[in-house]
């Protein structure tokens, strides 16, 4: 379980607070979606729980250990990171995956990083795909192969960052429904941004609401509202229910 | 075929050209020893003067070839990698600028060695220490790396500013260097120009040491992290959240990298060109893999200064012309062909 509690961040001692006292809980298996606007703070927030920016208060915990505490190399073997901007080099998909196992293998792989490399390429169809160069692939299949990255670190805890950002409505579908296979399959937990309020309420089933650093709302699909995106957003909104599913339409 | 055993293959294949450029370079030079007699004299049979040529002169200059080559192919590779820029080179911290200032220094203001006053160009290149110039050039080529990572220690390794602060030091040194030869003799400026060309023939058994000790080093450290630079090749973000301590990799990569070069460059003068074309080349045909691209830049770069010492010692009618020249001059146009051909353009 991923327990945040009142983190701030600033990128300046003197500069604004990015993340002012940001709070939330995510259980195991779970999808939780981070909402907000742009500079609202979800990327930091991201990057603080990988670790790249080192909160200025407040605790990360997950399964009641210290995130902030720990090295590299022993969160990468809990948290593991799908960007949004994926870029691979010419390897080859095989190798990337593999690539993934570099917290578990320090310096060369070992026969088990190879086991679970070959394991995580069957579990998600792409065994085919293997000797293929991940750069002559299109983006739907780089999308897929950065989240078999990701798995092969057998993380706990699993964050997108708008993971449907630049791909089509096909892929879009596929990458969602990898998100619900990992989470309710392998009982990992999911944090993930989306900018997309439909696709949203298609996924999640835990939402976050973030507004100038902090965690503004918090609950399940239920919670999201004409006004409370209005507060959030900025923007006018009318939500109608289609086929029992709620759908968010712009005024 | 399999992708490995595809590498394993060209790794193997030039492993075998490079022994064999090795082989061809040990017979060809200004002395016009026919091939029976160069192998004569590789055993200790024939002339002393034979002897001499190959064992004192032919085998240091070949080894350094083998050596610089490949070090310097290695550290562009890496500079390419860490600094996420296809321009970077071994020389991307300033590094060779600042050699070649601290060559002139040895060469115009002390006179090559420290306290000789002797007004002719091989008193200003050798001087009463042999090693002066080599070691002034080694010690401001390091005062360069020490100082650009030491800032960027302190600010930040984002690699734009880690090569801006380069260019912006680099050029420091060569104003430096050009307030320097404006005031030097002419004697004095033509064997700064000179040493500054780069040439082979000035490796000796024991330069050749230090630099297989360095280059060696740096190669086994380079290796033990390739799987580092693969995951930096996938950006900051995501190579530190696969576990990956990216601004200490990148530090002790380019301080290794640029070390490496501080020595070849102090020892034997620039050569050019190595550090950029061999990775690029390997690159484009076997992809960014550092398992195999680290052992094949390597092989690359000594490939490339072995045929290229031979032919500008086949070329230069009797004196050498320099190598740096040739290099680029051999490199290029097969660059060139590689990057508009269809393999070349798909990666």
């Amino acid at each position: 379980m991923l327990e945040i509690r009142n983190l701030a961040f600033r990128y300046h001692a003197h500069g604004p607070a990015v993340l002012d006292g940001a709070s939330l809980t995510l259980r195991d298996g779970e999808i939780g979606i981070l909402l907000g606007k742009n500079g609202s703070g979800k990327t930091t927030l991201f990057k603080t729980v990988l670790g790249i920016e080192k909160p200025a208060s407040g605790s990360i915990l997950f399964d009641g250990e210290d995130l902030v505490k720990m090295s590299r190399r022993e969160r990468a073997r809990r948290v593991a990171y799908v960007p949004q901007d994926i870029r691979f080099g010419a390897l080859s998909v095989y190798d990337t995956v593999l690539m993934g196992r570099i917290a578990h293998f320090g310096f060369a792989a070992g026969k088990e990083d190879e086991a679970v490399t070959e394991r995580v390429l069957e579990d998600m169809g792409l065994t085919a795909f293997a000797e293929r160069n991940v750069e002559e692939l299109s983006g739907g299949e780089r999308q897929k192969i950065a989240v078999a990255r990701a798995l092969a670190q057998e993380p706990k805890l699993l964050i997108f960052d708008e993971p449907t950002a630049n791909l089509d409505i096909a892929n879009e579908q596929l990458i969602l429904s990898e998100i619900r296979l990992v989470a309710k399959e392998k009982h990992i937990a999911v944090l993930t941004s989306l900018h997309d309020l439909n696709e949203a309420l298609a996924l999640g089933e835990h939402f976050f609401l973030m507004k100038e650093g902090k965690i503004g709302y918090d609950g399940g699909a239920d919670m999201i509202t004409e006004e409370m995106i209005r507060d959030i957003f900025d923007a006018e909104v009318r939500i109608v229910e289609i086929e029992k599913q709620r759908i968010v339409i712009k005024e | 075929m399999n992708r490995g055993r595809k590498a394993t293959l060209i790794i193997l294949i030039l492993g075998l050209a490079v022994l064999a450029a090795a082989f061809v370079c040990l017979f060809v030079g200004s002395s016009h020893m026919t091939l029976s007699e160069c192998v004569n004299a590789l055993f200790g049979k024939g002339s002393a003067a034979q002897v001499r040529i190959i064992r004192n002169i032919r085998i240091p200059r070949v080894l350094a070839a083998l050596i610089a080559g490949a070090g310097l192919a290695v550290s562009g590779l890496i500079m390419q990698t860490c600094l996420n820029n296809p321009m970077a080179s071994p020389a991307t911290l300033g590094v060779s600028n600042a050699a070649v200032f601290g060559a002139n220094l040895s060469i115009i203001a002390f006179a090559g060695g420290f306290l000789s006053t002797g007004h002719n160009v091989n008193n200003y290149m050798t001087g009463v220490n042999p090693y002066a110039t080599s070691l002034c050039a080694f010690l401001f080529a390091g005062a360069s790396i020490l100082l650009i990572l030491g800032l960027c220690r302190i600010r930040s390794f984002d690699p734009g500013a880690v090569v801006l602060a380069g260019i912006a030091i680099g050029s420091v040194w060569t104003a430096a260097t050009t307030i320097l030869q404006f005031y030097a003799t002419d004697v004095g400026l033509s064997a700064a120009v000179i040493w500054s060309f780069g040439d082979l023939g000035r490796a000796t058994y024991k330069t050749d040491l230090i630099m297989s000790v360095t280059v060696a080093a740096g190669i086994v450290f380079f290796s033990l992290m390739r799987w580092r630079y693969n995951a930096l090749l996938s950006g900051d973000s995501a190579a530190k959240s696969m576990g990956v301590q990216v601004a200490r990799l990148r530090f002790f990569s380019m301080f290794a990298a640029s070390l490496i070069t501080a020595v070849c460059v102090s020892f034997l003068g620039i050569i050019g060109f190595v550090g950029i074309i061999c990775p690029h080349v390997v690159k484009r045909l076997m992809g960014q893999d550092h398992r195999v691209s680290l052992p094949a830049s390597a092989l690359a770069g000594s490939l490339l200064l072995v045929l290229s010492d031979t032919l500008s010692r086949s070329l230069g009618n009797g004196s050498a012309l320099p190598v740096g020249a040739i290099t680029s001059m051999l490199g290029a146009p097969f660059f060139l062909a590689l990057i508009f051909s269809r393999k070349g353009g798909r990666r």
